[in-house]
């Protein structure tokens, strides 16, 4: 597969990419700068709303009808490090929903109560920045390292704002996972480096565009493979490698950490944007392995999360059980089953985000997550029960959200490589999936509550219902509309499908 | 073949007719007295009755073919669209079912309690989707509505019902109902990819969702087969058929009578045999002829047994209801003008009979506390009408001649008898049955001393219940006595219907 690329001039007057990545560190900055500003939160929200237009200007300066890379930005420096960002179709998807997370979060901080509001927006920020860096670059080295950053970024979050006594264990748990899965992410990295030098006389690379243009020796792309795959799985997280999951979504931050940290799939674009391309013999080679991992998956964290007496716990396994979906869709190695993946891992991102902050908002209200002590909450916070209801609707592709139509084309495209049966088990998986999820909300918000409440659930805020309202719109607009997302990422899956097409 | 010409529309009728309900909903949002939401919702109601009254007067009985059609692209890089249109099957399930929902909401005037704002806001969604239902000329998009119902239905459920395990209903419920449209999305799924490579396409470009292009669609045998079991179960689920019918008394016993009134009354699922299981997969359905048959048979069979053993009023409707669906689907089986304008006509006195006896006895339930026929009787002492009203919907659903029963019964028989006698006689012993556990509960019901001081000084059928019972009788008489107005609106589709099964070469 070989790439094209406009430069960033033949579209705006600006390099925009460029100005993605950095706004929001100017904005992380300004935050510190003006932390004492009773104005503070103000000026955060400012910043991360102009994000999100400069994230729609870039949607809209982009030509979906051009299969090249565009907005291209190269600088160089010194060895294969070279500055080298452009986006697609898929990243400009990825861009629009960071910055539309990015925003949500900023907004749904200082509504939860999480102080200081400074420090948690500058970090949001900062994480922000990274992804926008991970969405853009061509350069794989810098993905890694950029990766790492952002995983100790988010660390700091989950420390800062854990609500557990014992996060300690939860935190050492994330980190060595995530430790794990970036040195596998690196060596796989350097070894694919290392190979292109052999192949190429002597030259490293780390630049997608000229790693591609040789090709990799297949004993090679089985190790590579396997490092990178792993890698971006224990972050995703794929069945077996969730054990952080958790713990950490028990112990740790309830919504802002896992909103950053699960709402990207960062894992399944650096699959799209690396693995695939450059290793398609070990891809199809694999693929089938992964499936069935999938498949196991889909059923083993759907059962776990019938289990749970703790909503978080149960919402981690509903994150593990549905990428599990997506990485099945992934695999199944056609054009609609990729196109169906992206659709989906951005329904996923946002579904999982009102999952979250939903309970947040219950969790401020009751200081507990636990099913047993939670319970008709629908009489009093019926809004925030709805918003729940709809993303959990969206995960299990309900028709009328986003989920539909994604995981329709992920099941249509599972039939024609794996056949009815994985794809019926998989539909089945989605069965259980609605199962905990509807047996979730019924006792959160509709069984009668077994405890005695001392004080009233307080009634939603104007704040709250700005974000349950924010959330369930962009989810349910996305959801009824999906045709201009169809047509952003047609193009650049089109050029990846056809290198496994035969 | 007799070609079947499209007539599109000039107006908008049927969008806007599944337009006005959700923009009541919203009224009902924006303005928050509670008292009002009622209000609201029945003047909504109303005029969506009149849109549906509009459709009918606008339509051509004389066309086979599908009328008032709209189309715009929905998701084009799929090739779904938004496609609505109805022909003789469909059209008259419009009318009825606003009728229905009018009648529903009326039921419910005093008896919500709680939350009454939402109740009418998803009351009138779920009408909406019903209506789209009937109305979906595109797969996905009937598909669509399809699943639509659920979200309004399992909140009524959950949050209104009647019974303490009401929460495990609707889990029960939507469950089952998620799980039955795994089989319809697949068998759609087959039908797109088979017009794609009948046509030669690629796929995502080739897949066609449209309903129309789709009867035309020559199927490979083996994958018709499929295609015919995968809606089969899937419309099985919900009609339903047996084994698939345990949600049913669940969801009557614990949901709200206004919903049970609404499942009992509206059979999504046959209708969903007649429009797309059958015609979408011709031979396959007439090779399975005994499959149908004989769910129908078991149906007829057991729902009347179960009907007999019951204690209790909502759950022996409940029963009763599944058995008469068996009639309906033998009706399908036969293949034949009779038994498919018997089926439609069975299923339209359904909307009237079975919803009608629902509303009444939720009436009863409102007043007494309770529809075990343990705590019954004497009620028609203190609730004349209410009794007079129960006995002519019970009769309707005996099929006692001159109720709207009888013509759609017998219907059904005679091309039960020419296609499956045995069926047939299964068929007419289980009417016995039938009057049997219908008269013995209405007797332990209405007839001896007061059960209870609630009943001897309970109200007789208010005005607004006396007029929704009115209406219902009105059309279960005229349609009776004068089935004509049935049979012309639906005889030129349901020749089509039974031609196209006949066309192809067996």
């Amino acid at each position: 597969m070989t790439f094209a690329e406009l430069h960033w001039s033949a579209h705006a007057g600006q390099p925009l990419l460029g100005a993605l990545q950095l706004l929001p560190l100017l904005a992380a900055l300004a935050v510190v700068t003006f932390r004492e500003s009773p104005r503070v939160i103000h000026l955060g929200l400012a910043l991360v709303l102009a994000e999100l237009l400069l994230a729609i200007y870039l949607y809209f300066g982009y030509d979906p009808a051009n299969p090249a890379m565009q907005f291209a930005e190269r600088l160089a420096l010194p060895g294969p490090f070279d500055y080298h960002v452009a986006v697609d179709g898929v990243s400009v998807l990825f861009i629009l929903l960071t910055a539309m997370i990015g925003f949500l979060v900023t907004v749904y901080g200082p509504v939860r109560g999480l102080g200081p509001a400074w420090r948690l927006m500058a970090l949001v920020f900062a994480v922000e920045s990274s992804l926008m860096a991970m969405f853009t670059t061509m350069n794989l080295f810098w993905f890694v390292l950029i990766s790492a950053l952002q995983l100790g970024l988010i660390g700091a979050v989950l420390g800062r704002w854990a609500t557990s006594p014992d996060k300690d264990t939860a935190l050492s748990r994330y980190y060595q996972f995530m430790g794990t899965g970036v040195l596998l992410l690196l060596i796989g990295t350097l070894v694919l480096g290392w190979g292109h030098t052999h192949a190429s006389g002597g030259r490293w690379a780390f630049d997608l565009f000229e790693l591609s243009r040789v090709q990799v020796e297949p004993a090679f792309q089985t190790l590579v493979f396997f490092l990178l795959f792993y890698g971006l799985a224990i972050r995703t997280p794929l069945f077996p490698l969730h054990g952080w999951l958790p713990l950490v979504a028990e112990h740790g931050n309830i919504a802002v950490a896992p909103t950053l940290l699960l709402g990207l799939k960062v894992g399944l674009y650096g699959l799209l944007r690396f693995v695939f391309p450059l290793l398609p013999e070990a891809v199809e080679e694999w693929h089938l392995y992964v499936a069935a991992f999938a498949v196991v998956g889909i059923f083993y964290a759907a059962l776990m999360a019938m289990l749970q007496e703790n909503l978080r716990r149960l919402l981690a396994f509903a994150v593990v059980s549905h990428t599990s979906i997506l990485v099945l869709g992934l695999f199944s190695l056609d054009h609609l089953a990729f196109q169906g993946s992206v659709m989906l891992s951005v329904t996923f991102g946002l579904a999982l985000a009102t999952l979250v902050f939903t309970t947040g908002l219950v969790y401020r209200r009751t200081k507990t997550t636990l099913l047993g002590k939670l319970g008709g909450l629908f009489d009093h916070i019926p809004f925030v029960g709805i918003a729940f209801f709809v993303a959990g609707l969206s995960i299990i592709g309900m028709p009328g959200t986003p989920g539909f139509d994604a995981v329709h084309l992920v099941l249509e495209a599972s039939i024609h490589r794996f056949g009815g049966l994985v794809t019926i088990a998989a539909a089945l998986g989605n069965v259980l999936a609605a199962g905990f999820l509807l047996w979730a909300f019924q006792r959160a918000f509709l069984a009668p509550a077994r405890v005695e409440r001392t004080e009233s659930i307080q009634r939603i805020t104007a704040p709250e219902l700005l974000v349950a309202g924010m959330v369930v719109f962009v989810l349910l607009g996305a959801g009824f509309y999906t045709e201009p997302w169809l047509a952003l990422i047609d193009k650049p899956l089109a050029q990846l499908s056809a290198l496994y097409a035969h | 073949m007799n070609e079947a010409t499209t007539i599109a529309a000039e107006f908008p009728l049927i969008s806007l007719m599944l337009l006005t309900l959700p923009l009541g909903a919203l009224l009902i949002w924006l303005v928050p007295d509670p008292g009002k939401a009622r209000w609201i919702a029945l003047s909504t109601a109303l005029l969506d009755l009149g849109l549906a009254i509009a459709v009918v007067v606008r339509f051509d009985p004389s066309q086979a073919g599908f009328q008032l059609v709209e189309r715009m692209p929905w998701v084009p890089t799929l090739n779904m669209h938004y496609l609505v249109g109805v022909d003789g099957i469909s059209v008259l399930f419009l009318p009825l079912t606003v009728l229905l929902f009018i009648g529903v909401i009326a039921a419910s005037w005093t008896g919500t309690r709680t939350l009454p704002r939402l109740y009418y806001m998803l009351l009138l969604l779920l009408e909406s989707a019903t209506l789209g239902i009937f109305c979906a000329l595109d797969l996905m998009l009937f598909f669509l509505f399809w699943e639509l119902t659920l979200i309004p239905l399992y909140f009524l459920i959950s949050l209104w019902g009647l019974g303490p395990n009401r929460r495990y209903a609707a889990v029960k419920y939507t469950l089952f109902m998620i799980a039955g449209g795994i089989p319809l999305l697949f068998g759609f799924l087959l039908l797109a990819f088979n017009h794609a490579d009948f046509s030669g396409a690629t796929v995502p470009a080739g897949l066609v969702w449209d309903y129309r292009e789709l009867l035309e669609t020559p199927l490979p045998h083996g994958a018709e087969v499929t295609v015919f079991l995968l809606l089969l179960l899937g419309f099985a689920v919900k009609t339903p058929a047996f084994p698939l019918h345990t949600w049913l008394p669940v969801v009557s016993m614990e949901g709200p009578a206004s919903v049970a009134a609404l499942m009992t009354g509206l059979k999504l699922g046959a209708y969903g045999l007649i429009r797309f299981a059958v015609p979408l997969a011709p031979h396959a359905a007439q090779e399975l002829h005994w499959l149908l048959a004989g769910l129908g048979v078991i149906g007829i069979l057991y729902g009347a047994l179960a009907a007999m053993a019951q204690t209790n009023l909502r759950r022996m409707l409940a029963f009763a209801s599944f058995s008469h669906v068996g009639l309906v689907l033998l009706g399908i089986a036969s293949f034949s003008l009779q038994g498919i304008q018997g089926a439609l006509f069975q299923l339209l006195n359904f909307t009237l009979v079975a919803g009608g006896l629902f509303l009444l006895t939720g009436f009863l339930h409102q007043r007494i506390g309770s529809t075990d026929l343990i705590s019954l009787g004497g009620a028609g002492r203190s609730m004349p009408l209410l009794a007079a009203f129960y006995f002519i919907f019970a009769m309707a659903a005996l099929g006692v001649p001159g109720t709207s029963g009888f013509p759609a019964e017998f219907l059904i028989l005679m091309g039960t008898l020419q296609s499956h006698a045995g069926a047939g006689l299964a068929a007419l012993f289980a009417m016995v049955l039938a009057a049997a556990y219908v008269l013995n509960s209405y007797r332990r019901t209405f007839y001896g001393p007061p059960g209870s001081a609630a009943i001897a000084d309970a109200l007789d059928l208010r005005r607004r219940e006396l007029w929704v019972a009115l209406a219902f009788t009105a059309l279960i008489l005229a349609a009776g006595l004068h089935p004509a107005l049935v049979l012309d609106a639906t005889r030129e589709s349901s020749g089509l219907w039974v031609e196209r099964l006949g066309v192809l070469p067996p």
